[in-house]
């Protein structure tokens, strides 16, 4: 991304630069090795047949309608992984009884992949948004819990015992105490559910055929239009840069103030 | 306050498990006389008339609102019938026959999809690189064949075109893959040869692929190779939406037949197939009638190879 360390190594150019130069040598590859022969064109057509797929997928409604449905899937899933997941942690995290109690349940569900679940998603939603939905919670889900563990787990015990002296209640020691100490957790939480989420979304409407971007790629790959199916995953890929963007700026905004952030040099 | 918080915990732990998605919605609502049918399908050529009967209106003018539900996996349809998340499904006849020798409640309502009968002009056949030493099906036998389904109407068609060659069916290797790998797999290598359909079959051709056996010729002179059907409850439940499904689909299967230009122009609707292929792919024919001697012929091919686990009654299946 765009920061660097104080000490880090030497650095060779602006990394805006470096960070443009890298898709640009990649598209160079894409376009050569099918140019040279070194890849059969007709399975991996040139950056520029790709490109110019993608304009004219990008001239139509469907294309926008899909983009549409993946972004909503994937900002729903999101909220709701990222709200349930804050509000289980926090519980979990502040009840030691309940933290044991669920801790081998938490390490036996979280490492199921979603993907597993398409059948039972399917059988329970069909094929339409509330099956995506629920691949993208389940997912999601699990990352926002286990950084928020970690974070209520990182309370400094003698400020959270100082709180009780001075006696706050409940909500003032989350709010005053617990909140800000487990804040960054939940930052790196949700930025790691951004893109898990994302993938899971795509995934979902590939395999399920729920509408989306995933499907629409489906339905290039079914009708032989290749460098029209390079053209989306391209979109999918540009979407996750865009996404893990807007969560690190999000999150240097937010925490501007934490020592975790503040710690950094911005370029 | 410790037992407050247990509380708490307790009902969001539930509401975290459950929350995670929104309620399906059912179709079959009636509103105004208007029945709303959802249909699984599978967004490939054979199923072009139900979008063009859909855009000439012959549902609606039948008081049916049509929702064509394009999952990918065709597998999700019988369980989506079953289950009442789509009223009405596509799918080809031996994976309907699977389904019923399972006892799965269902019974086909209108013909899907039917071969040309034209050996060479088909819309599904076995096809082989250009410098492949496989020249007739008989040079099939022992050979890898890649198919999109195992144990399912592929192979059989093809076992049967190796038989009717006069090569041994039991040696043939059957790999599965779908159909959008195979155009890569046979020309690396992967496979001798792909049981393709269109328009992969066209894009095979093109790039210098030869057909080798016209699998639905083969097997059956004028094979039915699928159809619409429903679930037996919907049938016993609402007899009359499911007639005049039927007779829908039955129009759009006519209009298709006669106007192959309006057919490939239906395409770029749902498919994504580009305007030189949609222009040259051979397409299927849509007769009303479900041929019954050839779905007769593809559950005895059927109950031959042993995809079976009893032999299919046809009497129930078919309308």
């Amino acid at each position: 991304m765009t920061t660097a360390r104080r000490d880090g190594p030497v650095r060779f150019g602006h990394p805006a630069l470096l960070g443009v130069a890298g898709p640009a040598g990649l598209l160079l590859v894409m376009e050569l090795a099918p140019r040279l022969g070194l890849i059969d064109d007709r399975f991996l057509p040139p950056a520029s047949r790709v490109l110019a797929a993608l304009a004219t997928e990008a001239g139509t409604a469907a294309f926008w309608t899909a983009l549409g449905d993946t972004m909503l899937a994937w900002a729903l899933g999101l909220a709701i992984a990222a709200g349930a997941g804050v509000l289980a942690g926090v519980v979990i995290g502040s009840v030691p009884v309940l933290r044991a109690l669920t801790a081998s349940t938490v390490e036996f569900l979280r490492p199921i992949p979603s993907v597993a679940l398409i059948p039972l998603a399917v059988l329970l939603y069909g094929t339409d948004l509330g099956s995506t939905l629920m691949l993208v919670c389940y997912a999601a889900f699990w990352q926002v819990l286990v950084q928020v563990l970690y974070g209520v787990a990182d309370v400094d015990p003698v400020a959270f015992e100082t709180a009780r002296s001075f006696r706050f209640s409940a909500w003032a020691r989350i709010r005053y105490v617990l909140w800000p100490t487990a804040l960054p957790y939940v930052f790196t939480g949700v930025r790691l559910a951004a893109s898990v989420a994302l993938v899971l979304a795509i995934t979902a409407e590939l395999v399920i055929g729920s509408p989306g971007l995933g499907r629409e790629i489906a339905v290039a790959q079914a009708s032989d239009a290749v460098p029209t199916m390079y053209a989306l995953i391209v979109v999918t890929g540009v979407l996750g840069v865009l996404i893990n963007l807007l969560a690190r700026t999000g999150e240097r905004r937010l925490l501007a103030w934490h020592q975790s952030v503040r710690g950094e040099v911005t370029v | 306050m410790r037992r407050l918080l247990a509380g708490l915990a307790a009902v969001v732990l539930a509401g975290s498990l459950t929350a995670c998605g929104s309620d399906g919605d059912q179709g079959s609502t009636t509103e105004g006389g208007v029945d709303k049918v959802k249909v699984g399908i599978i967004p490939i050529l054979d199923v072009a008339p139900i979008y063009l009967g859909q855009k000439q209106g012959f549902f609606a003018s039948r008081k049916i609102e049509l929702t064509l539900e394009a999952g990918q996996g065709g597998a999700a349809i019988v369980p989506g019938v079953v289950s009442d998340q789509f009223q009405f499904g596509f799918s080809n006849l031996t994976s309907l026959m699977i389904a019923q020798t399972k006892n799965i409640p269902i019974k086909a309502v209108a013909a899907g999809v039917a071969s040309t009968g034209e050996a060479g002009k088909d819309f599904g056949a076995v096809v082989v690189n250009a410098a492949s030493p496989i020249k007739t099906a008989k040079d099939l036998a022992g050979k890898k064949i890649s198919v999109n389904t195992l144990k399912n109407i592929g192979d059989t068609v093809t076992r049967e075109s190796v038989r009717k060659a006069g090569g041994d069916p039991a040696t043939l290797n059957f790999v599965e893959m779908p159909f959008p790998n195979m155009p890569a797999a046979l020309a690396d290598g992967q496979v001798d040869a792909a049981w393709v359909v269109e328009p992969q079959l066209s894009t095979i051709k093109a790039a210098g692929g030869r057909e080798v056996a016209s699998t639905f010729v083969d097997a059956a002179p004028n094979l039915t190779v699928a159809a619409y059907f429903t679930s037996t409850k919907l049938l016993e439940s609402n007899p009359d939406l499911v007639g005049r499904f039927t007779e829908a689909v039955n129009e759009s299967l006519t209009y298709a037949d006669s106007h192959p230009d309006e057919v490939r122009a239906v395409l770029a609707d749902y498919t994504k197939i580009d305007e030189k292929l949609r222009s040259s792919l051979v397409l299927p024919k849509w007769p009303v009638q479900i041929n019954e001697a050839s779905v007769q012929t593809l559950s005895d091919l059927g109950s031959k190879d042993g995809i079976f686990t009893g032999a299919p009654d046809l009497e129930k299946l078919l309308p």
